[in-house]
């Protein structure tokens, strides 16, 4: 679950995200605390918390004193916009550029992208 | 996080045990099994006493009962191994207890002192026990064979109180001179002891032969006459001192070993 | 007591748990710690990590006042340690090598540790013999390696001790005993926080618990950073050794090997451009865990050493 080439706590971060995205927490529901986030990965809690609260601090999280952490009305909206951006980059231009490689064209690329969607 | 503002001052922090707990839990580990430092010798002793006590029975029968039959036992050694068995009690609890409190984090000083009060709890417990089984030799006079067991050892016709003494002292004696052997060796390990052993016998026999070269063997005699039995056990507790203060220095800068 | 500091003490050592300059110890000619110089955060979970006798223990005993300085300071709670019961009451240290009196059995170890450890919780103690299923009532003697180190494992946890050092902790310990110390410890830690210094040569497991790293080689600090900040800050690029020769041209070569015409290197971090850059050059990008990253390290080190000599 933890891969070892990047810091811990951007991983516990990106993985609240995903479960945010996925609907696994819904807006205004709680989720786990830090405590239960490093007993579950077997990291350090500290670790965890700087995760949670990177979260915090760009809005996706939010603290009620003495009760836990909530995911922030409208937090998705804001992942999947957030998310789209990077998809271009990080997704879109590889799959070009190794398409380039093995000379397949727009459309046949189009084509295959059409097919798996369907699936 | 509030933790980071108690953890700041940690070591002036609040209450902390004064010396006298941090000695007294020292003397508490040392009892926490007492089998070594003290019951193991009392049965030795036991077991010495009850072998002997069936070779008086033997004795007794086979001289018709006579009334001397056993007069020699006020001269037995046996139970002089009780006191030089001290010696390996304190040497063999030092080098167990040493690297484990201070694992605790116990300071040398405490442990030492905790030590050394453990060695004066114990040495009054035996002398303790020394006194009643005594007490009850003579009340049954000599277990009904007028045999010599624990009185054996008190020397000459002293007072009760003068005998408890010597036996108190004679305690303390090995007890301490067993702590400066165990110091030795926890802080330089066997050669430590060789090397302590040689200074020691080199330190004897200088003492020989400075009395002998000026003819002072008269005078050491008188010495002992004059001083007698309860001032030469006096003048051990001198020694006993300083076996106890060496000992506090020399295990001051030991390290625990593997 | 002798607490009285001979030099005003350092600035910032209140907010430290540990401050340590210019540390030496010397036993007769050789050299165990060579002018050694760190600090530990309060209520962080350090890893002290090394070779067999790079050190690693002396550091430990230097810090607990089980051994004495040749050179340097040593400030523990902002007071020197040895000899120091204001400071060695809230210290704590676990070795593989420590010795117990051998006609106790592991209760009278649990009855007296209480004494001396203020913050003794007993019920976490009994949970952790079940948790270790520790027979309490035979000899230690006639203990097993994993059992004899249970017992540390146990001591060192429930006393609670503000700063704790568990030097090699767990040899014979099981990897499922193994993973109950760490699950305790994570659980008890995040409830209790305090100071905890891990040494140990299983690196790969311990190393998502940790969360700053000390790496000491032939008596020096060689990497002294926050666990997190080190993931990620080696790769190795595996391909034709030409094109790797290539694209590690003019970098800091952490490791290197080569098999015929496949070549691997370890270097720094990359960017992402550098990423894709080597990507797109046929090369083969993987993570180094810290594991690896430390072996490297050292056997770089070890070779600098010898060809110095």
């Amino acid at each position: 679950m933890i891969d070892d080439g990047r810091p811990i706590f951007l991983q516990i971060a990106e993985q609240i995200e995903n479960d945010i995205i996925q609907g696994t927490y819904p807006a205004e529901s709680q989720v786990p605390s830090t405590n239960e986030f490093a007993a579950f990965h077997r990291i350090n809690p500290a670790t965890a918390g700087k995760g949670v609260n990177r979260l915090v601090d760009e809005g996706i999280l939010y603290k009620k004193r003495g009760i836990g952490m909530f995911v922030a009305a409208g937090a998705r909206e804001h992942l999947i916009a957030k998310r789209s951006e990077g998809f271009r980059h990080e997704y879109v231009q590889p799959l070009v550029t190794e398409a380039a490689k093995l000379g397949i064209g727009a459309d046949q690329l189009i084509d295959m992208i059409r097919k798996d969607m369907k699936q | 996080m509030t933790t980071i503002a108690e953890t700041q001052s940690v070591a002036r922090r609040g209450a902390h045990p004064s010396s006298t707990t941090r000695i007294w839990r020292v003397v508490k580990l040392q009892f926490t099994n007492s089998w070594n430092i003290l019951v193991l010798p009392v049965l030795i002793l036991g077991a010495i006493f009850v072998l002997n006590y069936a070779i008086w029975v033997i004795a007794f029968r086979s001289s018709d009962m006579s009334e001397n039959a056993l007069d020699g036992t006020q001269y037995s050694g046996s139970t002089i191994f009780i006191f030089a068995y001290m010696l390996v009690v304190a040497i063999q609890a030092i080098n167990l207890t040493f690297p484990f409190a201070l694992g605790y984090g116990a300071t040398r000083r405490d442990y030492y002192l905790g030590t050394s009060l453990t060695w004066l709890i114990l040495s009054a417990i035996l002398t303790l026990g020394i006194a009643i089984c005594g007490q009850l030799e003579t009340w049954t006079n000599g277990w009904g064979l007028r045999a010599t067991f624990f009185n054996a050892v008190y020397f000459g016709d002293d007072s009760f109180a003068a005998r408890m003494f010597t036996v108190f002292a004679a305690f303390l004696f090995f007890f301490f001179v067993g702590t400066a052997s165990a110091a030795v060796y926890v802080r330089w390990r066997a050669n430590g002891l060789i090397v302590a052993g040689l200074v020691l016998a080199v330190l004897l026999v200088g003492a020989v032969a400075l009395i002998s070269f000026t003819d002072s063997w008269k005078g050491v005699g008188e010495w002992f006459a004059v001083t007698g039995g309860t001032g030469v056990v006096a003048w051990s507790l001198v020694v006993t001192a300083i076996a106890a203060v060496t000992g506090f220095f020399i295990l001051r800068r030991a390290t625990p070993k593997s | 007591m002798n607490t009285t500091p001979s030099a005003p003490p350092p600035s910032g050592t209140g907010d430290l748990v540990v401050d340590v300059r210019s540390l030496t110890k010397r036993f007769g000619g050789f050299t165990a710690l060579d002018d050694v110089s760190f600090q530990l955060q309060p209520d962080m979970i350090h890893g002290l990590l090394g070779r067999n006798g790079a050190g690693k223990t002396t550091i430990m005993q230097l810090l607990t006042g089980q051994d004495f300085a040749s050179h340097g300071t040593v400030n523990v709670f902002g007071e020197r340690p040895a000899e120091n019961a204001a400071v060695l009451e809230h210290v704590c240290f676990i070795k593989e090598s420590q010795r117990y009196p051998d006609n106790f059995k592991p209760k009278h170890v649990f009855r007296s540790a209480p004494w001396f450890f203020e913050h003794w919780d007993a019920d976490f103690a009994a949970r952790l013999i079940d948790d270790f299923r520790l027979p309490v009532d035979r000899r230690i003697k006639k203990l097993s390696r994993g059992q004899l180190s249970a017992v540390g494992v146990i001591v060192g946890l429930a006393s609670r001790a503000p700063l704790t050092f568990f030097d090699e902790p767990y040899l014979g310990l099981d990897a499922v005993a193994r993973q109950i110390f760490y699950d305790r410890l994570l659980e008890d830690y995040a409830e209790h926080p305090r100071t905890i210094v891990l040494s140990t040569h299983l690196i790969d497991e311990v190393s998502n618990m940790l969360e700053h790293v000390l790496v000491i080689d032939e008596g020096r600090i060689i990497l002294d950073e926050d666990a997190d900040d080190l993931r990620g800050s080696a790769t190795t690029v595996v391909g034709s050794a030409s094109r790797v020769e290539e694209f590690v041209a003019g970098r800091d070569i952490i490791h290197r090997e080569a098999i015929g015409g496949l070549a691997s290197a370890t270097i720094g971090r990359l960017t992402p451009d550098e990423r894709r850059a080597a990507t797109s050059a046929g090369l083969e990008l993987s993570t180094v865990s810290l594991q690896q990253l430390i072996v490297h390290l050292t056997k770089v080190s070890d070779k600098e050493f010898k060809e110095a000599a």
